[in-house]
């Protein structure tokens, strides 16, 4: 859960005064109310935030619903544009990249976010049906924090990504 | 060393030898005859002039005689005897200087200068008184300081002597006489007394001045010696001398000559003898140096043109003579070019041999370029069919564990979730169904169902299959097949295959809004079926490869379009095994043609 600029003069307004409106708050920040209630909601949201990257509907559908399953909140994107824009715009808790992908594969896209200093410290789990372990060593070069070959168990990636989460949120 | 050099060595050991004894003999025997004839020579002149000195005084000698025996010193008056005197004296030139009387006491009684006197003391008057003529030794004149002598004869009157008649001679006359000798620039003659006093030199103020005893020749001469002989004179000087005693005088008269001028024939005949020797040298060496020229240049053109040999620029060595070495030139000349022409043609093997290599290398470079594409294009084709297959396995599994472990699953999820799960099923059984028809296909055992098939039904049963789809992209299909179309002897279910592919090809490829024609026309051989489309095209060189298996024109849009390339290698291999071909046109952009002909049933 990262916070932003606005976020954090939106909590010390409502921490002077507890009553004040989300009106209020709009007038004194120059933002819409309508993105103030937005982010008052996702303030009190603790799911950890997901963003899911699959080409294949048929992946990316079962996975979502398993892991908001598991009260994980799932943004799903299907091509590597659509995933750095919502990792940039969202700044999720973790990532889950499919590496074969038409136009951009998981590994550039990886490689992209590691090198923006928005996104470099967001974690990424690769997911691919290439279980070669040269493949394996190029994802985790680039800066993948771990490595799911499909077809997986599904109780297997839960884990991983409990880990992942866990390991950074201790950082 | 070269053969030019030993050739000339060669030739002036044997010639300028013999040439140098002969040289060195003929000199000695020259230089001892022209010595010989020089000694004589000299010597000669010296007797000569001796003699001619003895003639001179026994002339003078005769003269007192006759003037001392004549009636006319005794008889004639004084005056008359000057007069006969001075006519005498002047017949003989300055000879003599005084004649004069003496009485036998020695008083001067006539003197034609008039001078008086006593000379009884003197040897030449006693000498003359016991009846003698008398040669006094040499004196200098008191008057000119020049040498002379005095002779004296008795003058007798009836047997006895009454007085002595006495003449002054002047010695000067012997100059023309010795001036005779040839004596050089350097030489001398002198006459001497037996007491190695000189009495008679060139030099007057010499005369009776010095003493030269211990000159060689004056020893000799006044031991009364003639000869001639070579010595170191007083002066110190080598000289060759000659010697002569005259004994009525007891003078000896002595000529030197300087070694040096007096041989110098020798010197000469050295110096021409060594010229001769020189210039018969060079002569030799010219001769030696014309042969060896003439023996040594082919050999030295021969071993040119080895040299050239060697270096790869060989020219045909011109033949100069006929003889051994001319005929070895010509051998080798013929051995060269057949060497050159050895060369060429194994240069020119090589050369071939290199293209070959080059060649094979190309084609080895290419063939492994072919390799590693193959074996990019297969790792992308595992890759493709592990996620292909391994795609709706996850999609599968993913949704059944939810399914299984989840107890609160609301109905429109779970539905979905089943749906997932049977759509790649469907998916699954369709990629294995499109291997497995390929692989029967490659291996050659596609078993056609023969039968008469009319088209217009065919893709009548394909355009049914992707209607839908057409529709949702908005594009539309044009069947364009006459209704009398002769039915054609094909394979029914293949056949759809086939055009199903090639639609769904067609419909991938095609924008919305755009169109695909499917057109069938009959001619005498059969019927030929062609699908036009107004796609993107496909680019001249990927032409060839899009029926190869796994082949995508644009590797990216594999996913995009779906499909694993494996429609167009069936397709390709079932109307293979109708005997017949698909053909392709295509135009980047405008769109694409695929076509084929089948055999009229």
């Amino acid at each position: 859960m990262i916070r932003d600029a606005i976020d954090n003069k939106i909590i010390e307004l409502v921490k002077k005064n507890e009553n004040i409106s989300n009106s209020e708050i709009s007038k004194i920040l120059g933002i819409p109310e309508v993105e103030i209630a937005e982010r008052i909601e996702n303030f009190s949201d603790i799911r950890s935030k997901i963003i899911l990257v699959d080409d294949e509907i048929d992946m990316l559908l079962p996975l979502k619903i398993s892991l908001e399953a598991e009260n994980y909140l799932v943004l799903g994107a299907s091509n590597g544009f659509e995933a750095i824009e919502l990792a940039k715009t969202n700044i999720p808790d973790l990532i889950l990249l499919d590496v074969m992908m038409p136009e951009m594969d998981g590994y550039e896209v990886c490689g992209r976010l590691k090198k923006d200093p928005v996104t470099r410290n967001i974690p990424v789990i690769m997911l691919t049906a290439k279980d070669a372990v040269r493949e394996k060593v190029k994802g985790l070069d680039i800066g993948a924090d771990d490595y799911v070959t499909k077809p997986f168990n599904l109780n297997e990636l839960k884990a991983r990504i409990k880990s992942v989460l866990r390991r950074y949120r201790d950082q | 060393m070269r053969i030019r050099s030993e050739l000339i060595i060669f030739f002036l050991v044997i010639s300028v030898l013999p040439l140098s004894a002969v040289v060195y003999i003929s000199y000695n025997y020259s230089e001892g005859a022209i010595r010989d004839s020089v000694r004589a020579t000299l010597s000669g002149a010296t007797e000569n002039t001796g003699n001619a000195i003895e003639n001179w005084m026994d002339a003078r000698k005769d003269d007192i005689r006759v003037i001392s025996q004549s009636n006319i010193a005794l008889e004639s008056p004084k005056e008359q005897f000057k007069d006969y005197i001075k006519i005498f004296e002047n017949e003989h030139q300055g000879v003599y200087r005084e004649f004069y009387m003496l009485d036998p006491s020695g008083n001067i009684t006539f003197s034609d200068i008039d001078r008086t006197g006593n000379e009884g003391q003197k040897s030449y008057f006693h000498e003359a008184l016991k009846g003698n003529i008398y040669v006094s030794d040499v004196s200098l004149s008191e008057s000119s300081d020049t040498p002379e002598i005095i002779i004296t004869g008795p003058v007798r009157r009836n047997g006895e002597t009454v007085g002595v008649l006495a003449a002054r001679v002047s010695l000067e006359n012997l100059y023309r006489i010795i001036e005779k000798i040839d004596i050089g620039k350097s030489g001398e003659v002198f006459v001497v007394n037996q007491d190695g006093d000189i009495i008679f030199h060139k030099n007057r103020s010499r005369i009776l001045k010095e003493n030269v005893y211990n000159n060689f020749a004056v020893k000799e001469v006044t031991y009364e010696k003639n000869g001639i002989n070579e010595y170191v004179n007083y002066k110190g000087e080598k000289v060759l001398g000659s010697y002569y005693w005259l004994p009525l005088y007891r003078w000896g008269l002595i000529a030197e000559k300087n070694i040096d001028e007096a041989y110098v024939g020798v010197l000469i005949l050295g110096k021409v003898m060594i010229a001769i020797s020189l210039f018969a040298v060079m002569g030799v060496v010219f001769l030696a140096l014309v042969i060896s020229g003439n023996i040594t240049r082919p050999i030295k053109s021969l071993e040119e043109g080895a040299l050239g040999l060697l270096c790869g620029n060989f020219k045909p060595i011109p033949v100069t003579s006929v003889n051994e070495i001319g005929r070895l030139t010509e051998i080798f000349n013929s051995t060269a070019s057949e060497l050159l022409e050895t060369r060429k043609k194994l240069e020119a093997k090589i050369e071939r041999a290199d293209k070959d290599l080059e060649k094979k290398n190309k084609e080895l470079t290419s063939a492994n370029e072919e390799l590693k594409k193959l074996d990019e294009l297969k790792s992308d084709f595992l890759s493709l069919v592990s996620h292909e297959l391994k795609t709706p396995l996850s999609s599968m599994r993913i949704s059944a564990e939810h399914l299984e472990s989840e107890e609160n699953i609301d109905n429109a999820t779970r539905k979905e979730l089943l749906s997932i799960i049977i759509r790649n099923i469907d998916r699954q059984t369709r990629l294995i169904n499109d291997i497995l028809d390929l692989s029967k296909i490659e291996a050659g055992k596609t078993e056609l169902q023969l039968e008469n098939v009319g088209i217009r039904e065919i893709a009548g049963t394909s355009f049914e299959n992707i209607k839908q789809i057409a529709n949702k992209k908005n594009i539309s299909i044009i069947l364009d097949i006459p209704d009398n179309l002769s039915s054609v002897m094909a394979d029914r279910e293949k056949l759809i295959i086939v055009l199903n592919n090639l639609f769904e090809n067609a419909l991938k490829f095609t924008p919305g809004g755009g169109s695909i024609t499917l057109c069938a026309a009959e001619d005498s051989k059969g019927i030929e079926v062609s699908m036009k489309d107004t796609g993107i095209g496909i680019e001249k060189e990927k032409l060839e490869k899009i029926f190869d298996k796994f082949y995508q024109v644009d590797s990216s849009s594999r996913r995009k379009t779906g499909g694993c390339g494996l429609g167009l290698s069936i397709s390709s291999g079932i109307i293979r095994a109708h005997d017949s071909v698909i053909h392709v046109e295509s135009e980047p952009g405008k769109g694409s043609t695929f076509s084929f002909k089948l055999k009229k049933g």
